[in-house]
Parts: C-alpha cells; sequence; structure tokens
C-alpha cells in the first residue's frame, strides 16, 4: 500500500538497512507497510530500569526487614509529632494579664482572626447568624475579657461553639476578645440576631 | 503463492471517529463547565443535575470512555484488519460494539447529572450500565481476537499486543471493581468496604489510566506515526521488552493513591517501588515513538499530523515520569488531594490522548473520504491552540496545588496552624482557577477548529466503504523462536498477558482481603443509623466526594486542622468508601466530632447547604436548595439495610422492618433542635438525613 521506497541491499546479505540512519531492518517484520529496526535497548535506558529495579529492591528490605524509621508510617508521625511539641513550647508556656488591649496593632491583629474564623458563624459585621450577635449589650456567658476568653477556650460545645485552644494562641484570644469589644460593640450590623442572654449596662 | 482477495470496512471507523468527535466536544464542555462553576458557584444556579458534584463525574466519564474510548476504537478498527491482513471477524460485532457503546455513553449522560452514581471514580455507572459495558466489551474483545485467528500474517504486530493487553485487562479491572449488590435498579453497595473498597477501586482507577488510557493509545502510537512519518520502528527489542515490563508492573502500582492513609505500610511500598520501577518501560514507548521519527524531522516541521503526536508522546513522556515521583511518599504527601494531581491528569489527556487522537483524525479523514485535508493551516492553529491550552490548563494548576498544599502545612512560630481556616488556602488560588478555565477555553476551540476542518474535508470527498487489498493465505513456519513464537500463536499472547496482568493484584488483594491484622478491629465502631445511611447516600448522590475527603492524613498538619488520622478500623462500615480524591473544600472525616477542630452545630450546616455563602463569604461550594426541599424516600430503606447485611455489617437480625421507625426517631429529633433554633424546617426532609450522617463523621472512636 504505502510503502514507496527501496532499501539499498547492503554487503550483509541477511539485512536491508534503512538509508537514513543506517540503521538495520530487520528481515521478515513488515506490517502493513511497517518497518522495525533492529537496534539493541539504548543503554541509558538499562541502566534507567536497573537503577528503579534496585531502589525498588532496597526500598522493600528497608522497610520489610529493617522497618526504617522514615518509612514506616507511625514512626514517621510520632516523630513529627515529638519534634513539634518541642519546638513550639511557646504554645503551652506563654502568659498573658487578661486585659482589653487598645492598641491599633492589636485590634487589626484580632480583625483579622474574626475574619478568619469567628466570622463564619457570627458574621463579618458581628451581626451573628448561627452564633450570637456580637454587636448588642446581651450576653449568653458574660461581657467582661475574662468571659470572652475563657469561652474561646472551653467553647459552648451544645451550641456549636468549639475550643479554639489549639487553633488560637492566647495572645490571638486576647486581642480578638479585645476587637469584639473595641471595635464591635455598639456597631450596627446589616443583619442583627435578636438578642440572647442577659442586658450588661 | 496464491493471493487472496479481500476488504478493509471503513465504516465503523468513520462511525467511531465521528462519534469520538462529537462526545470530545461534549466532555470537554462539561470539564469547561465544572472549571467555570469552581470560579462562579452560583453558576448551577440551585439546578441539582447542573451541580459541580453530580457533573464532575460526567465530565471524567466523557472524556475517558466516550472520547478517548471512541478514539481508540476509531484507531483500532482501522489498524487491525490492515496489519493483519484480513477484514474484521464479523461486521456485525462491530456494529453492536459501536450501538452498544454509544447507548452506554448516553445512559451514563442521564444517569450521572441524576446522581444515579455508585461514587467511585471512573466506575460510577450502577449495576445495569456496568453489564452492558461488561457484554460491549466482551463482544468487542471476540472480534478483535477472532480476527487474529483468521489473519493472514504469520506474526502479531506490537499494536495488536497493545490492544490484547487492552482488551484482557479492562475486562478484569472492570468486572472485579464493579461487583455490586443491587438494592433497586438504580441503587447498589460495593461488595468491599472502607480501605478494602479503596484498594480495588484505586487498583481499578490507576490501571484504568493504564490500560485504557495508555496501552490502546499506545498500540495507536506504533500504528499511525510510523504510518504517518513513513518510518520504520525504532526498535523492535524495545518493543518487547517495554510492552511486557509495562503491563506485568503498572497493575500493581494502584496503591500510590493511597499513600500515608490508613492502607497498610507494607501495601503502600508495592505503590511506590512498582510506579517507580514504571519509569523506564513507559519511556520505552516515548522513546520508540520519538527515534522512529529519526530522519524524518523535517516531514515533522510541516505536517501537522506528526506536530500533534511529537507533542503527544512528548505529554506522555512527561506525565509518566511525573506519575512516579508523585508516588514517592515525600513529594505525595505534598501533592495529594491537590491541584497538582488535576494538572498531572490533564497533561495526560490533553497532551497524551487529545493529541494523539486529533493527529490520527487529521491523518485518517483525508483516507477515509479520499481527498486532501481542507485546510493545513487550521489544523496547524488547532496545534497551537491546543499546546498553549495545555499549558494555560497545566501550569496554573502546579502552581496552585504547591501553594495550597504548602498553606495547609504551615505553622507559626507558637505552633499553630498558620492558616487555620481552610478558606483562605482556598482564595489565595482562585486566580489560578480564572487562568485554567482559560486555558481550558483555548484547548476547546481548538476542537471545534477541527470539527469545521473535518467537515469541509468530509464533503470535499467521497467516502471510501471499504478498501480491497490481497494476501496469501496464512502459513505458520516451524522455525520460530524465542517471542516470535508467541507473535505468532494469538490465543496463547492473550492467556500470557492474563497472566502478566493478573499476579499484581493477586499479590496485593489476598492478604489485604485474609489478613485480619491489615484492617484491626475498633471496637466502638458500630454501623450506621438508618437516617445516617440515607445521609451517606446522599452524600454519595451529590457527587461531595468529588471536592471533600474523609481520609486525614497521619501529618501533624492534618491532625491539628481535622482531628485524629483516619484509621482502617473505622472505615469496615463503609460500602462504598468515600476518601475522595481532591479537596477543594476541607477534608471531613472528622466531621461530627464535638470536641474536634472543625465541628458545626447542625444550623450551621442547615444554613450553610442552603446558602453557602452565608456563613463562609467566600466559599466556591454551590447551595443545595433541593436537598432543604425534598423529601427523604423511605422506601428503600429496610431493603438497604438488608443488603447491608448481606454485606456483613452486622445489624441485629430483622432489623430492617424497624429501620424506618428509627430512622423517623432520630429525625425528629435533629429537626425539633433545628426547630429551636429557629429554623422552620419538617421532620421528613433530606437535609435532616445528611445532617445526621455529617454529624456522625468520625465520632465512633471517641465513645467511651
Amino acid at each position: 500500500m504505502t510503502t514507496d521506497k527501496q532499501p539499498i541491499q547492503h554487503k550483509d546479505a541477511d539485512y536491508e538497512i534503512d538509508t537514513l540512519t543506517n540503521d538495520r531492518l530487520l528481515k521478515d517484520h513488515e506490517y502493513d507497510g511497517i518497518r522495525e529496526l533492529d537496534n539493541e535497548l539504548p543503554s541509558w535506558w538499562k541502566w534507567l530500569f536497573i537503577v528503579t529495579i534496585v531502589f525498588a529492591i532496597v526500598y522493600v528490605v528497608r522497610l520489610w526487614v529493617f522497618h526504617a524509621d522514615d518509612l514506616v508510617q507511625k514512626k514517621e508521625f510520632d516523630k513529627e509529632m515529638v519534634d513539634a511539641k518541642a519546638s513550639s513550647a511557646a504554645k503551652q508556656t506563654e502568659v498573658f494579664e487578661l486585659k482589653i488591649l487598645t492598641d491599633e496593632v492589636s485590634l487589626a491583629s484580632g480583625q483579622e482572626t474574626w475574619t478568619k474564623i469567628c466570622s463564619v458563624c457570627h458574621l463579618l459585621d458581628g451581626g451573628g447568624l448561627v452564633g450570637p450577635n456580637m454587636t448588642d449589650k446581651y450576653w449568653i456567658h458574660g461581657n467582661k475579657i475574662e468571659d470572652l476568653f475563657r469561652i474561646m477556650e472551653t467553647g459552648v460545645i451544645e451550641k456549636g461553639m468549639i475550643s479554639y485552644k489549639d487553633q488560637l494562641s492566647q495572645k490571638q484570644r486576647l486581642q480578638v476578645a479585645s476587637y469584639v469589644l473595641v471595635k464591635l460593640q455598639g456597631t450596627t450590623p446589616a443583619t442583627p440576631k435578636a438578642p440572647q442572654g442577659d442586658l450588661y449596662e | 503463492m496464491e493471493l487472496q482477495k479481500f476488504n478493509y470496512d471503513n465504516k465503523l471507523s468513520r462511525l467511531f471517529l465521528f462519534a469520538t468527535v462529537f462526545w470530545g466536544l461534549i466532555g470537554m464542555l462539561v470539564g469547561l463547565t465544572i472549571a467555570f462553576e469552581l470560579i462562579f458557584p452560583h453558576l448551577s444556579s440551585g439546578i441539582s443535575w447542573l451541580s459541580y458534584g453530580r457533573i464532575r463525574p460526567l465530565h471524567t466519564n466523557a472524556v475517558i470512555f466516550a472520547f478517548v474510548g471512541n478514539g481508540m476504537f476509531t484507531g483500532i478498527y482501522y489498524s487491525t484488519p490492515r496489519l493483519l491482513k484480513t477484514s474484521m471477524y464479523s461486521e456485525l460485532l462491530g456494529k453492536i460494539h459501536f450501538w452498544g457503546w454509544q447507548l452506554i455513553i448516553v445512559a451514563a449522560a442521564i444517569t450521572l447529572p441524576l446522581g444515579i452514581t455508585v461514587s467511585k471514580e471512573y466506575a460510577e455507572l450502577e449495576w445495569p450500565i456496568d453489564i452492558a459495558i461488561a457484554l460491549v466489551w466482551v463482544v468487542f474483545g471476540l472480534n478483535l481476537i477472532m480476527t487474529m485467528v483468521k489473519r493472514r500474517v504469520q506474526h502479531i504486530y506490537v499494536a495488536i499486543w497493545f490492544y490484547i493487553a487492552t482488551f484482557v485487562t479492562v475486562a478484569v479491572l472492570h468486572i472485579v471493581n464493579s461487583i455490586n449488590i443491587p438494592v433497586s435498579l438504580f441503587k447498589s453497595y460495593p461488595v468491599y468496604a472502607g480501605i478494602q473498597d479503596a484498594l480495588v477501586q484505586w487498583w481499578y482507577g490507576h490501571n484504568a489510566v493504564a490500560f485504557f488510557l495508555t496501552t490502546p493509545y499506545l498500540g495507536l502510537m506504533y500504528y499511525f506515526v510510523p504510518k504517518a512519518a513513513n518510518r520504520p520502528i525504532y526498535s523492535y527489542k524495545l518493543s518487547i521488552i517495554h510492552f511486557w515490563a509495562l503491563i506485568f508492573l503498572y497493575i500493581w502500582a494502584g496503591p500510590h493513591h493511597l499513600l500515608y492513609s490508613a492502607l497498610p505500610d507494607w501495601a503502600q511500598a508495592l505503590g511506590v517501588v512498582f510506579s517507580i520501577m514504571l519509569i523506564a518501560p513507559s519511556w520505552g514507548g516515548m522513546i520508540n515513538g520519538l527515534l522512529t521519527l529519526r530522519g524524518a524531522w523535517d516531514k515533522v516541521r510541516e505536517s501537522p499530523v506528526l506536530k500533534m503526536f511529537v507533542v503527544g508522546i512528548t505529554a506522555y513522556g512527561m506525565s509518566t515520569f511525573e506519575g512516579p515521583m508523585l508516588s514517592l511518599k515525600s513529594v505525595n504527601a505534598l501533592s495529594h488531594f491537590t491541584d497538582w494531581t488535576i494538572a498531572h491528569v490533564h497533561i495526560g489527556a490533553l497532551g497524551w490522548n487529545g493529541m494523539i487522537t486529533f493527529g490520527m483524525i487529521y491523518w485518517l479523514v483525508p483516507r477515509l473520504f479520499d481527498t486532501k485535508l481542507f485546510s493545513v493551516k487550521l489544523a496547524n492553529a488547532h496545534f497551537w491552540l491546543a499546546t498553549t491550552g495545555m499549558l494555560f490548563f497545566a501550569v496554573p494548576l502546579y502552581f496552585a496545588g504547591f501553594t495550597q498544599s504548602l498553606m495547609w502545612k504551615e505553622f507559626t512560630a507558637e505552633g499553630y496552624l498558620k492558616y487555620p481556616n481552610f478558606i483562605e488556602t482556598v482564595v489565595q488560588i482562585l486566580p489560578m482557577y480564572y487562568l485554567r478555565a482559560f486555558g481550558g477555553t483555548l484547548y476547546i476551540t481548538g476542537v471545534i477548529i477541527m470539527m469545521v476542518n473535518v467537515l469541509k474535508t468530509v464533503k470535499s470527498g467521497k467516502f471510501v466503504e471499504k478498501e480491497e487489498d490481497q494476501a496469501p493465505a496464512l502459513q505458520i513456519h516451524g522455525e520460530d523462536k524465542g517471542h516470535r513464537f508467541i507473535e505468532s500463536k494469538p490465543i496463547l499472547f492473550t492467556i500470557l498477558s492474563l497472566v502478566a496482568i493478573l499476579i499484581g493484584g493477586i499479590v496485593e488483594f489476598v492478604p489485604m482481603f485474609m489478613v485480619k491484622n491489615n484492617v484491626p478491629t475498633i471496637s466502638s465502631v458500630q454501623p450506621y443509623t438508618p437516617l445516617e445511611l440515607e445521609g451517606r447516600d446522599i452524600y454519595i448522590r451529590e457527587g461531595c466526594y468529588t471536592c471533600h475527603s474523609q481520609m486525614i492524613r497521619p501529618f501533624r498538619s492534618e491532625v491539628e486542622r481535622y482531628g485524629d488520622y483516619t484509621k482502617a478500623g473505622e472505615t469496615v462500615y463503609d460500602h462504598p468508601f468515600q476518601f475522595g480524591s481532591k479537596r477543594t473544600g476541607p477534608d471531613l472525616a472528622r466531621e461530627g466530632v464535638k470536641t474536634g477542630p472543625i465541628y458545626k452545630p447542625d444550623s450551621w450546616h442547615y444554613n450553610h447547604f442552603m446558602d453557602p455563602q452565608k456563613m463562609v463569604a467566600q466559599s466556591i461550594m454551590p447551595p443545595y436548595p433541593w436537598i432543604i426541599k425534598n423529601s427523604l424516600n423511605t422506601g428503600s430503606t429496610a431493603k438497604k439495610i438488608k443488603v447491608m447485611q448481606t454485606l456483613g455489617v452486622p445489624y441485629p437480625e430483622g432489623y430492617a422492618d424497624k429501620a424506618v421507625e428509627d430512622l423517623k426517631k432520630q429525625a425528629a429529633g435533629i429537626a425539633q433542635g433545628l426547630r429551636d433554633g429557629g429554623i422552620d424546617v419538617a421532620d421528613d426532609k433530606e437535609v435532616i438525613a445528611l445532617i445526621a450522617y455529617i454529624q456522625r463523621l468520625g465520632t465512633d472512636i471517641h465513645k467511651k
């Protein structure tokens, strides 16, 4: 059909030679005009294959026979957790005085946390949705900085407020509580949730 | 020797070719739609059958089975008779294959948007369609094998080897992964559960890539590249070694989809090392493709067909190197569940499958219609649109995957997650989603240009229904040795291929199912309540798994973000498993754990399903108003419990009769809670069941 080229016969009678590459064509290998060359496997390819096989053997022996620390999932995880504990000791030891922060830098950080986390339930403007309205003067658990700080630590799980003690540092909790008391209190949200709890004047 | 005359029938190739182009466009348009839905979450406008979770499976199925599937059949039905110097065994079987396959595609296009799904990726179709696939596949295989039997050439060519491997392996994969027990005509549960189901699924899923997207296309490459370039195959020896190595090794690599999961270490290790050992066999195909073009590079510059082949084969080489790298645990720790995977598969789909298909079409159409291609210029334009489209698609997603993963893992100096709220990491990569949609648009524009070119070419020519050829009858010479021997014995060749692809699966499955400590029992893990089970089926129906994983990996960053990592024993009643493969939203494996870091109250979930942006302003999740509106159908609840009992889920004897009663009791409790919080909802709404399921997730191991 489409074989249009007659390869030149070389001295070696068993083979024909492909004129464009000087490689040997295989005799008797022709399928719908497609011929095949008798080239060897490229040696870099053979080596690549061998190296990957060696890698495989070493890998499974290290895991199955020697239970290497970096291959056993449980050991890897435990080590990561131990290392983390050592490097972030600050998490346990930081101490703060529970006082409303009023400097703009702290309040800005507080707002950032509010936007990232608290607004999911209390809305960006504090008007409340799943969580209570944080702009009005009604409080379920008290309106002091300690109260807000404590609720963030313990959560109110039956109402859906989880504990943030593992997600927010004490400093962050203080900042966001200050942001609520200094910035959100007294503002008028777009869709305020009805008052909940007791009135604190 | 007397020459026998016979015909090549081009009708089947023509049908499959048109189907390839048509379904290709549809599959890609669905892909583009979901790309835009990720940017504009309200695009589906509350229409259930347009929502992301339902049509993402339609996109993957359409591209794999409709576009690539029809593409492979186009090439197989064209090349097989020519390579074997005979007509196909049966025109009737060919027709049954074609129309059967198209009907299956139509059935998929109807059922998937309706939420009729098993939820196992690329095997979502429900059991009646699964049976149809198996039957049509056997028709195809029978035709292929019988054509080999009545061939006129002594040896079968390497392209056919790959077709054989495709036939036997896809048959085995499809049947083993689709063993489900029906609840009704449109609902079934897989016999495997949890981590075992996941192992079977990813053995299937990975090898769907290997034996549906790779081996048949290598076969096409071995036919169409030398034909189009008029050059001999670079190395016959390489063909032999890379063929057998490829099919033997590929089947083992599935567990690399489950690295750092509840899968036992030994199985994960097999996934790693067999993936690494696949580099050379895969590249053997690339070398044999590219080096076949030696001496013809001047032609490559002029021919859009060869240009597409070169880019296609190069994309194959890239993704078969990247795949093994992604299978290294350290890389996978970063890449898994991110857009990196999406980028990776699209280098394969857009580059390898797309370009080889397009090149083949541009080569075939003028030959089938005895004319010249209408416009080489348009074909070149298509080539550039496809190439740049692919880059605009993949490069931003690589960046997105990398960025998001690093954000998930970043800690502050004090030891807190730097980005504890998942949405921050989504907002960060949204611009990349815009670029991806742009890349997809370019790629599809190219396909539309191809359609015009093909139509114009078809109009300018006259269809060649049959091509005559002649060859002497088959005479087997006895002197064959080594591989030449099995090349002259197609049935033996088929059996040997089957043996080669069975070994890996058996070695992985038998211990996983027989050895008990691979899935250690956790006594507090209990079956789902009927309401939770119904909720789970809604979760499956809506394709929640397309965006949410349920597999917390054993990393500090994940344990801090989501809670304790997932244990194998927690998944034993999950028919099917719901680990997911992509986190467009956060992991939900411990969503219900009240003391965990991501717990939300029922009312939050209710509001979130109704209007996600109300709860998370920048969320890209679509709303689910129909779940709020629809009443839960409890008609098959009892049957579902019975099927679960058949599968070994330990509900008490006779519990099916009490199931609906229990379901109503639990639903009333949840609904009352919501009403107490001011939400107006009836007991019998679907959302109640879904909330029940979500709040159950991950809680069992915390029970005392």
